[in-house]
């Protein structure tokens, strides 16, 4: 380990003249506390009352009477119910492998078409617009749409095999298939997420050094490799960290195909919290389990995080 | 969307008073005059049965010349529209339409009024079916009976189960379980037609549908919730030979994907032609006689549920009108008038002509006897063999558990066994956790 030179070396620090306090008028001070006093007020309404109100949810049981909400202190019993709750383990267990693959594939797909894109000499904006489209289709839409696509009598899916003679197959009720099906839905939905942020990125790097690159004699993949990756790092972190979350929190897409099911094939975190919270009306339980859900995608993108630093390295 | 009973609705309803006024036994007489009430809004589901109440609603308003407003609600908002309304300080609804499985929370909670102190000794009409006792809530017992128990709601429905059948492709309806797997097999034929459907869906579509077979097998859920012993039987050797006829009926004859089939896929495939037979509650009956909807208006017919060695079993699940304690006393007696109108024999009748499921006995014998009725017959045979399986407070908690490890076994996640194991020891500790009395079988070897 080495020190600064100017304490290894036991010289004297430079004198620091002495700090003189001024003494600021009362009405000031004042002033500046009532200036901070609204961004106070809406983080505690917003934010710090919320997340307390959970935790106190969190530790109790909770009963609705015709006099309104009563809340038991419970603790130990939610707890030993969460430790004895396989099914919200296999959840979160399902909910890892939907992130996991999903958001893997949407950033290697988004960012592929970002470079394609990035290429193409002329109409780069139609394409940005025409890629972007999956985006703007409300989540039932989307529901409904793969619903029919994935219709095991009529969808275009199974007409097509079997038009070949193969299938039909039963995408959404196939327990080995249907996780697959709604990541392939997942994935046709967001890639055009991550191709807008990493396109924004790519177009936003300096030509100079990929075409000082190119005349010092670099392949493509060496280019990608050794300078667009690394310049990307932040444009992809930011793609990654907003994916990773939101699939976290995916619900809407997969209630509307599958409910969950077949068994468990596809009950997400999510799709659990709703049945705890508005199906059996356990709202305390219900709390818990979104306490360690938040707890699990912050322990998520930590290890995602900590990983892409060693990568980095 | 909150709405009026629309134009539609409107025309119906006079068409309805215009053809009763033309019947004498079915006149004026027949109906309740209820005088000047207030206006009065329903939280109402838009089920298959809808059309037929909006018609019956539209009808009260020609009448008697009070308004009635119908929210009606996608199935899956209902509940929580209701749970909001009676957590408000006043609610926006005067009748809450809840389905069997929620009651008990709302009971339990003592947020609905008991119609007894609305209309002063109020009671159901003898006529009127109590569909297993899920109009009253005996407190002291956390159990809906009638056996000291107050009457909470009426009945806007009693749905149950019927097995439709194709009549060019059945010529006699399954009598049992081993005649329907034998006559389903038979047809089997796909893609074209499919020998037999039913819900096979995690959740309440595969619990429920799943009752018929359980109950008739001579399996429970619960040794005897009413007498308050609740050692849990699901994993009893009946409910296992209920579970694998059930699977052995599914994957034997309902399409390939019925472990992930809903209410809407079984009545599009008899609607379709593309089934011979399928097991659906009588509220669907509407979709496969309607011709812009149905493939089979002219073929198709109901009967009673096949039996098995424990008889026949029908599990019913059914809609609750309740009035909200949080409403002035003007609005719940406008809400009473209307519940007690509705539960008239001439409201049954312009009901039943609209497409509803009536609920009177006398109008279900009487319109069964007329042509185009014919199903009645097959409705009122399982309505009066119906039970509740889950009259207890759990049993929302209990369905969930249910609905899962059904759908395991169907999906070939789990053996029917351990499904049944899993199950019996997750319920039992819902109860034990409540504090009941209860305990569970050995398990099934797996």
């Amino acid at each position: 380990m080495s020190f600064p030179s100017e304490i290894s070396s036991g010289a004297a620090p430079a004198a620091v003249p002495p700090r003189r306090h001024r003494r600021e008028p009362s009405g000031d001070r004042w002033f500046r506390w009532a200036t901070l006093l609204p961004a106070v007020i809406v983080l505690v309404v917003l934010t710090v009352w919320p997340v307390a109100n959970l935790l106190r949810m969190a530790v109790s049981t909770i009963e609705f009477t015709r006099d309104g909400a009563s809340f038991a202190f419970t603790p130990a019993e939610n707890l030993r119910r969460l430790a004895g709750d396989d099914l919200f383990f296999i959840n979160l267990r399902t909910t890892v492998i939907f992130v996991v693959v999903s958001v893997i594939l949407e950033m290697v797909l988004g960012f592929l078409l970002a470079l394609m894109v990035s290429g193409v000499p002329r109409g780069k904006g139609l394409v940005r617009t025409l890629m972007i489209l999956p985006i703007l289709v409300p989540p039932v839409a989307i529901g409904s749409m793969w619903k029919l696509v994935y219709n095991h009598d009529f969808g275009i899916l199974n007409q097509a095999l079997g038009v070949v003679g193969l299938g039909p197959v039963g995408w959404l009720s196939n327990p080995d298939l249907a996780l697959w099906s709604v990541v392939l839905v997942d994935v046709w939905h967001w890639t055009p997420f991550v191709f807008l942020i990493l396109f924004a990125g790519i177009e936003g790097l300096p030509r100079e050094v990929i075409e000082a690159a190119r005349v010092d004699g670099a392949t493509t993949w060496q280019i990608v490799r050794r300078i667009v990756l690394p310049l990307m790092a932040p444009a992809i972190a930011v793609a990654f960290i907003f994916r990773a979350i939101l699939a976290f929190k995916v619900f809407d897409q997969i209630f509307l195909l599958t409910s969950g099911g077949p068994g468990t094939a596809t009950e997400v975190v999510s799709l659990r919290l709703y049945r705890v919270f508005f199906d059996q009306n356990e709202l305390g339980y219900g709390a818990l389990l979104s306490v360690v859900i938040i707890l699990a995608v912050v322990a998520f993108l930590l290890t995602a995080g900590a990983l892409a630093r060693r990568v980095g390295r | 969307m909150i709405i009026h009973a629309t134009r539609r609705a409107h025309l119906a309803g006079t068409a309805l008073a215009v053809i009763l006024a033309g019947v004498p036994a079915l006149a004026q007489d027949s109906f309740l005059d209820v005088g000047e009430q207030e206006p009065i809004t329903i939280l109402i589901n838009s089920s298959p049965w809808y059309g037929g109440f909006e018609s019956v609603v539209a009808l009260y308003e020609e009448q008697t010349g009070n308004l009635v407003e119908l929210d009606a609600t996608p199935y899956n908002g209902v509940l929580e529209k209701a749970r909001n309304a009676v957590r408000t300080a006043e609610s926006p609804y005067d009748i809450l339409n809840i389905d069997s499985g929620w009651t008990i929370e709302f009971y339990e909670s003592d947020v609905l009024r008991p119609l007894g102190e609305i209309v002063e000794g109020y009671t159901l009409p003898e006529e009127v079916y109590t569909c297993g006792d899920s109009y009253f809530w005996n407190e002291e017992k956390q159990y809906r009976t009638s056996e000291g128990g107050t009457l909470m709601a009426v009945p806007p429905n009693c749905n149950v189960h019927v097995l439709v059948y194709r009549t060019d492709l059945v010529e006699t309806p399954p009598a049992t379980y081993d005649d329907l797997l034998a006559q389903c097999q038979a047809i089997q034929s796909p893609p074209e037609v499919y020998g037999f459907a039913t819900r096979g869906e995690r959740g309440n579509g595969i619990h429920y549908d799943f009752m018929p077979f359980l109950l008739s097998y001579g399996g429970r859920i619960v040794a005897d919730p009413a007498s308050g012993d609740y050692t849990v039987t699901i994993n009893s050797p009946e409910a296992l030979t209920a579970l694998e006829r059930f699977i052995e009926v599914e994957h034997g004859c309902a399409p390939a994907n019925v472990g992930a089939m809903g209410q809407g896929d079984v009545i599009q495939l008899m609607a379709a032609g593309n089934a011979a037979m399928v097991e659906t509650v009588v509220a669907a009956w509407a979709n496969y006689v309607d011709p812009t909807k149905s493939a089979v208006v002219d073929t198709v017919a109901a009967a009673p549920m096949p039996e098995g060695p424990g008889g026949r079993g029908v599990a019913i699940g059914n809609w609750h009108f309740a009035v909200p304690r949080n409403i002035p006393d003007e609005r719940a007696q406008a809400a009473m008038a209307f519940m007690q109108w509705f539960l008239t024999e001439g409201a049954q009748t312009a009901y039943a002509e609209a497409g509803g499921i009536p609920v009177r006995r006398d109008v279900i014998e009487t319109l069964g006897q007329q042509p185009g009725y014919e199903w009645m017959a097959a409705y009122q045979t399982n309505l009066e063999a119906g039970v509740h399986p889950l009259g207890f407070s759990e049993g929302a908690a209990v369905e969930q558990v249910m609905g899962l490890r059904l759908n395991q076994a169907l999906v070939g996640e789990l053996s029917p066994a351990a499904a049944l194991n899993s199950a019996a020891r997750e319920i039992q500790e819902i109860f034990a956790q409540s504090g009941r009395q209860t305990g569970s079988l050995d398990p099934l070897p797996e």
